[in-house]
């Protein structure tokens, strides 16, 4: 049933991807010497398994190919005067003001003078930072879905369960109308990660919700890398179902100590390389640069699990090789066991109300977040999906009306958190964006009211300073090029 | 302390038994046209309700809930669902509501498929929802899915309330390759099949449908709601013609384009069916989704009733709070609120015939009735009380249990948490 298939692509997504192969990522350019430079002072965390008999790490597993390009759309300075403010730090300022110079952040406050700068009346209204979304496909499942995406999808590379050396960031159809879909709901930067079948997705990508034509043109300038993991159910069900390892949870694990023993000898080889440069340099491993830079502690770690003790096998993984998980995606089985995630300060990505539709799945309930959140988590809602994308603060709502519901009330200005300075935290750059405080990005979002209403609207959308959504000015309502002149019903009404 | 919760323990059953009590000073929804009616008496006998007047008194002996001003509506309905049908969807075995390899096309019929003990009932039921239309997705003859069912999601008791509920169809580019791939072949197979039943006669060989098929066809011809699950415009204007040729009464499902057609739908009286978080151009069929489909339809006077799908994960869990969450965001995009509560109410109850016992607060109606802690159509909002023909439902769930069974410590194990 073709039917039932891409309906079921698009339920499970990242979650339970059945799509086969599609080409692989380009190589990436290699020095000879290996990719130099920059190199973080080593931290505690990246003690080898193997003996260490050399030096601290000066080779880098992280040389960016094609860095950002992208640029603020023009802008001019702006003061919101008479909003409530949800700073997304836990406060919220009822008649504030927000000033915005140079797309930073200025000032918050009351009664605030912003010169020359244009004034937005926000009275009614609210302001929040932009939402930030740490688990997007867009770009690379995009609309329109058709007959070849069921084929072979770009989500995932799909012809080992070892795609660590595939990078989202080759992948994504930067014109995909997701994007505008996701801005008009308020979100100004999004994590696009690999799917889940494979075990080792590959690495992820950060990107402004911006209309561009490169994907580099959409890159976070400067933010740091993730790479997406996965356990469970997807990759044993797709590679064992074609008799191929792992047909099993248990495969699945040795599959992954293999390939870190691996990255951690690779890497030792490239630093007595360094040491004592003579002969030829190691042949370059794209797929254990990946996971050596992993251990340097250079990748962000976020892996997809639902059960809880999937989870504690892979803190138990990461524990042997000494690498840190920033989160664990989905989670749905996350309140039973907080410890998975406060112990590390691994982050928890969830939804509010997805749910059963897998066996892993089954245990799902709404007050995850809220109950992984009074236990001290840091707690994320996500959308794995761009229909959900448009609406992370109705999923935050749910999720806290649920913990309402329990008896774990948060008010407005806390749960603004789940969806701005906690994802931003996932995505390594809490001190840049997710917080409206002096400094910072002036991603902002001005709505029509509360924003956990599900009657709430996004009235302005700002990136950087600059307008780059405006529900009263069609001409700061992008039109994606697929749906230009294609009778299309828009992302304008 | 022990005396109080054997006190407990005895009321819950009386309550659940009681049919017969009043509401007070509820702020009621009745869904008769004329808007909210404030600190309104609702009284119920036998699973009925008698009346619902605006600070009307209580007869005497009867109990007596007072709402303290909350906001009372029917029971909800969701129009698209698989609940009963489907329990863990990537676990097949659990799942009836798709068939392939069979003979069974337009005659396939998913009620005798209903599991009454599905845990799925029970969230819905705890997020206000009493009734639903549970719709086969496939059968095994294009463009046939089957016959759907309206389930009463009533607590240890059969749920099926109306079997051949409707007969649905699937037209466009997700289900094109079973037709051979060209939409036009399902408009043909479908026109052909009703020309067909129409010529069968029993007992008569070498006829191109089987009797199964035949009679479920000549149904549709006799008046059957046939619903058409199609989004593009072209395919809604052949809807709107085929319900003309052969004289039916149809209804569309998904219809993101259905507002290129809305005076139309409004003119032959056809109904939609339909998601309004479907906003987004997923399919070359969907080109035109828009988040103001629901407010141009009803604008327009075509009857709407609202479900969510999320990409198919609604259709099973979280149908009660997933179906608000979607009245409401239409009501965001400009439908008025009145007309959404229409379109989890009296609108499917109507579309789908069973608006003679339940959709509304008035005299005689099926007692299905919520008692909501705010905005029906916020989806942080739940039901205060939920009553099932008159019956008080538990808001217990499997999901309720296993929050309750993990957030209290425990000394022993959590498996010994009951």
């Amino acid at each position: 049933m073709k039917s039932l298939q891409i309906v079921m692509c698009g339920l499970l997504l990242a979650a339970c991807m059945v799509l086969p192969v599609s080409t692989g990522a380009q190589p990436q350019a290699a020095g000879r010497h290996g990719p130099p430079g920059r190199k973080p002072a080593p931290s505690a965390n990246t003690a080898p398994i193997i003996p260490d008999d050399g030096p601290p790490p000066t080779v880098s597993f992280m040389t960016d190919r094609d860095p950002s390009t992208y640029k603020p759309l023009p802008r001019q300075d702006f003061l919101i005067v008479h909003a409530t403010v949800l700073d997304g730090a836990g406060h919220r300022f009822d008649d504030a003001d927000v000033l915005v110079r140079d797309g930073k952040i200025v000032a918050v406050g009351s009664g605030l003078d912003g010169g020359s700068a244009r004034v937005i009346d926000a009275r009614n209204r609210w302001v929040t930072p932009g939402i930030v979304d740490p688990h997007s496909h867009n770009g690379t499942y995009s609309m329109p879905l058709t007959s070849i995406d069921n084929e072979s999808s770009d989500v995932s590379e799909m012809s080992s369960p070892i795609a660590a050396d595939t990078w989202i960031e080759h992948a994504i159809n930067s014109q995909d109308a997701s994007f505008l879909y996701a801005l008009k709901g308020g979100v100004t930067t999004l994590q696009v990660l690999p799917g889940s079948t494979p075990q080792i997705g590959g690495r992820a990508v950060t990107l402004h919700t911006i209309p561009a034509p490169t994907v580099a043109a959409m890159k976070f300038p400067g933010a740091p890398q993730g790479l997406k993991m996965s356990c469970g159910e997807n990759a044993k069900g797709y590679f064992g179902g074609k008799g191929q390892k792992p047909t099993s949870r248990q495969g699945e694990m040795s599959n992954l100590r293999d390939i870190f023993y691996q990255a951690d000898a690779y890497r030792q080889r490239w630093r007595h390389y360094q040491r004592d440069p003579k002969g030829p340099p190691p042949a370059r491993d794209l797929k254990l640069e990946t996971l050596a830079a992993v251990l340097d502690g250079d990748l962000l770690v976020n892996i997809h699990c639902y059960r809880a003790d999937d989870m504690a096998e892979m803190q138990a993984l990461a524990s042997e090789f000494k690498f840190k998980i920033t989160a664990f995606h989905h989670a749905v089985e996350g309140y039973k066991d907080p410890d998975l995630f406060r112990k590390t300060g691994t982050c928890a990505v969830v939804w509010p109300d997805w749910w059963g539709f897998k066996m892993e799945a089954n245990d799902g309930i709404r007050e995850n977040a809220a109950i992984l959140d009074a236990a001290g988590v840091c707690v994320t809602l996500h959308s794995d999906s761009p229909v959900i994308g448009q609406h992370l603060n109705i999923e935050a709502a749910k999720a806290a009306g649920a913990g309402r519901h329990m008896g774990l009330a948060e008010p407005p200005e806390h749960v603004i958190t789940w969806i701005t300075s906690n994802p931003a935290r996932v995505l390594g750059l809490q001190d840049r964006i997710g917080t409206l405080a002096p400094g910072y990005d002036a991603d902002i979002v001005i709505w029509s009211g509360n924003p956990f209403s599900v009657y709430a609207q996004a009235d302005l959308v700002t990136i950087d300073g600059a307008v780059a959504y405006d529900r009263a000015d069609p001409a700061h309502q992008p039109v994606s090029d697929f749906q230009l002149g294609r009778k299309a019903g828009g992302t304008g009404q | 302390m022990i005396r109080a919760f054997i006190f407990c323990l005895c009321l819950l059953p009386v309550t659940a038994s009681a049919q017969d009590f009043a509401i007070q000073h509820a702020d009621a929804w009745p869904m008769t046209g004329v808007g909210k009616v404030a600190d309104a008496t609702i009284v119920v006998k036998d699973g009925r309700i008698v009346s619902l007047t605006a600070g009307g008194p209580v007869p005497a002996g009867l109990a007596v809930i007072d709402a303290q001003g909350r906001t009372v509506t029917p029971g909800l309905m969701n129009a698209a669902t698989q609940l009963g049908l489907v329990e863990t969807g990537a676990a097949s075995e659990t799942n009836d509501q798709s068939v392939s390899n069979t003979s069974l096309g337009a005659s396939f019929d998913i009620q005798y498929a209903l599991n009454r003990n599905s845990v799925l009932l029970p969230v819905a039921r705890a997020d206000g929802l009493t009734r639903a239309v549970s719709y086969p997705s496939s059968a095994g003859t294009a463009p046939f899915m089957g016959q759907a069912a309206v389930i009463h999601l009533k607590e240890n008791d059969d749920i099926l309330e109306r079997a051949g509920a409707a007969l649905y169809v699937q037209i466009g580019s997700a289900s094109l390759a079973a037709a051979g791939g060209s939409r036009s072949a399902q408009w043909q197979l479908l026109r052909n099949a009703l020309t067909d039943a129409r010529l069968y006669r029993p007992g008569k060989p070498d006829q191109p449908l089987n009797r199964g098929d035949a009679e479920a066809l000549q149904k549709v011809l006799n008046g059957q709601r046939l619903v058409i699950l199609t989004q593009r415009e072209s395919d809604i204007r052949q809807a709107i013609a085929l319900a003309k040729d052969f004289h039916l009464r149809i209804a569309i499902m998904g219809g993101d384009e259905a507002w290129r057609c809305a005076p139309e739908l409004a003119a032959a009286r056809i109904p939609v069916i339909l998601d309004p978080m479907d906003n987004l151009p997923v399919s070359f069929d969907q080109i035109g989704a828009r988040l103001d489909n629901a407010a141009i339809l009803a604008r327009a006077g075509v009857e709407i009733a609202i479900y969510a799908s999320g990409n198919t994960i609604y259709l099973s869990y979280d149908a009660g709070e997933s179906m608000r969450q979607a009245a409401g965001m239409a009501v965001g995009n400009g439908l008025p609120y009145e007309a959404a509560l229409r379109a989890i109410t009296a609108g499917p109850a109507r579309i789908f015939g069973i608006d003679d016992h339940y959709g509304t607060l008035s005299a005689t109606q099926d007692a299905d009735i919520v008692i909501w802690d705010g905005d029906p159509l916020e989806p942080a909002t739940y039901p205060w009380k939920v009553f099932v023909q008159g019956r008080e439902a538990s808001l217990e769930t499997r999901q309720t249990l296993l929050r309750d069974r993990y957030a209290k410590p425990s000394p022993l194990p959590k498996v010994y948490t009951k």
